[in-house]
């Protein structure tokens, strides 16, 4: 069938047609480099699981430090017991925070961050409040989640 | 429109009409084997994808005795597309090795070395042995069973020759044996003597194909067509045959992935049948021709100096064939290299089937 009229010539039908392909091979091939050069791995969990012979009796004003993933995690238990868990880096620029019992609060080395037990950032560079972990206690373990992840008690 | 602003700013400074008229004037002769001029560029083409697989698998690979083989197998399977990349690099690998031979051969039976491309020739011939040593020492890579046998057979073989022989082996391995060393080492060879050395030798053999012009067989002379210009047409040519040779590589890549054989232990013997790449199959066969002992010398050190002076005869090809250099037909080295090709497939083959 031959049509009268056409928006397009045979050369631009072409082109598009070669072109497109070209565009389309690249995108494919480009875009699997680049899933490969940026991996998953070492990405943050969205739980841990602690033992809590370690972590439950730790005594009131003190932080013991758990492996969140790659990062540091803060596990916290202030002077009137309550228990908190910290993302242990620095909001500002990275670094790992340390909690300094005196002052009951975590300093940042690098660039002189204060964040008060609560993680809220109270003085320095820090931008953020330190990231606050929820704290589920099951039977003999304790569990750090992210906040909001849902938590598959069987895989515990 | 920022290119043509660009095209003016970078022609202010530099000439590029001698480039345009080069690409407009240059002309691909046409003939009856004028197909033979397509596998250069193949091999160059799967050469650039070695180049670009090898660069970003050197992303996650460690060449460390303790974590190589396990390296690769967290390559392949739990890195995103890793066991896309590392199959296609080996299958890549497989195909360059291929168009390397069939490219060789075909030069050698068309006589394109005679006079005046001898130094095509050798460039070439260099390059051979280079992508036999990228496909050895990216072998050991793997650190397997068979990587770690073929290394041992390979440096071992070199030691044969008389008095340079016991020096290659210990560079090559590092120390006395094969070990976490040797392994090293060749990925220092793998990843960065070899290639710098081949782009070097690849852009010096595409410049003097450039400088000499495409050769045209002795035969065909008289009976060539007008010749076909480089670009658009063969060039065009060219990019077609390369995503064809793309999509080969790729289909091999997904459909028939490479085994990971047991990690190599020194102590271990090695396993039933084993057999090394296909490329060194010849060079099995031809080993096992000769007995243990012969009048008194290690038969192991003859067959290795006849294989070398093999080598060296068939390098040397350029300089010997007189007759093809004054531009005659040279039917004593057409039946050589027939000999020398047909060596190679009987013992290629009877490698495959032993």
């Amino acid at each position: 069938m031959k049509l009268k009229y056409s928006l397009i010539t045979r050369r631009q039908f072409l082109n598009t047609l070669f072109g497109g392909s070209i565009l389309a091979f690249f995108s494919g091939a480009i875009y699997s480099v680049l899933k490969f050069a940026f991996p998953t791995l070492g990405k943050e969990p969205e739980f841990v699981v602690l033992d809590k012979n370690e972590f439950g009796n730790l005594p009131p004003n003190s932080a013991k430090s758990f492996a969140w993933g790659g990062v540091l995690g803060l596990f916290l238990k202030r002077e009137d017991g309550t228990m908190a868990a910290f993302r242990g880096v620095c909001t500002h620029m990275e670094c790992n925070v340390a909690y300094r019992p005196e002052d009951k609060k975590f300093y940042c080395a690098c660039h002189q961050g204060w964040f008060n037990d609560q993680g809220v950032n109270i003085e320095g560079p820090p931008p953020k409040p330190l990231e606050n972990f929820e704290i589920l206690e099951t039977g003999e373990k304790i569990i750090i989640a992210r906040k909001g992840a849902k938590v598959d008690l069987a895989k515990v | 429109m920022i290119w043509p602003k660009f095209r003016n700013w970078f022609e202010e400074r530099y000439d590029t009409n001698e480039l345009k008229k080069l690409a407009k004037s240059k002309l691909v002769p046409r003939h009856r084997y004028d197909i033979l001029y397509y596998t250069g560029g193949i091999t160059l083409f799967l050469f650039v994808l070695q180049f670009i697989t090898g660069m970003i698998l050197a992303f996650y690979y460690v060449p460390h005795v303790d974590y190589a083989y396990e390296g690769i197998i967290d390559i392949v399977t739990k890195i995103n597309m890793g066991w896309f990349f590392r199959s296609f690099h080996h299958w890549g690998a497989q195909l360059c090795i291929v168009f390397v031979f069939i490219h060789l051969f075909g030069t050698l039976l068309v006589k394109s070395y005679r006079k005046p491309r001898e130094f095509v020739w050798i460039t070439g011939f260099i390059l051979l042995v280079i992508s036999i040593f990228f496909g050895l020492s990216g072998y050991l890579m793997l650190w397997d069973e068979r990587a770690f046998a073929a290394v041992r057979v390979a440096t071992g073989g070199a030691g044969n020759l008389p008095v340079i022989g016991s020096f290659i082996k210990i560079f090559l391995r590092g120390g006395t044996d094969v070990t976490g060393d040797t392994l090293i080492r060749f990925y220092a060879f793998h990843v960065s003597i070899l290639p710098v050395l081949s782009l070097m030798l690849i852009g010096l053999h595409v410049l003097l194909v450039q400088y000499h012009g495409m050769s045209v067989p002795v035969s065909v002379e008289n009976k060539q067509k007008t010749g076909e210009p480089f670009f658009p047409n063969v060039f065009y040519k060219d990019i077609m045959i390369w995503l064809v040779v793309l999509g080969v590589v790729a289909t091999l890549a997904v459909m028939l992935p490479p085994e990971i054989g047991q990690k190599a232990d020194a102590l271990a013997p090695p396993p039933e049948g084993i057999k090394p790449e296909w490329y060194f199959l010849f060079m099995m066969e031809t080993l096992e021709l000769f007995p243990g002992t012969i009048y008194g010398f290690n038969g192991e050190t003859i067959a290795i100096i006849c294989v070398t002076i093999g080598i060296l005869f068939f390098s040397l090809i350029p300089f010997l064939d007189r007759k093809s250099s004054k531009g005659q037909k040279s039917h004593l080295f057409t039946i050589i290299a027939v000999i020398y090709l047909i060596y190679f497939i009987t013992m290629t083959i009877r490698g495959f089937l032993s």
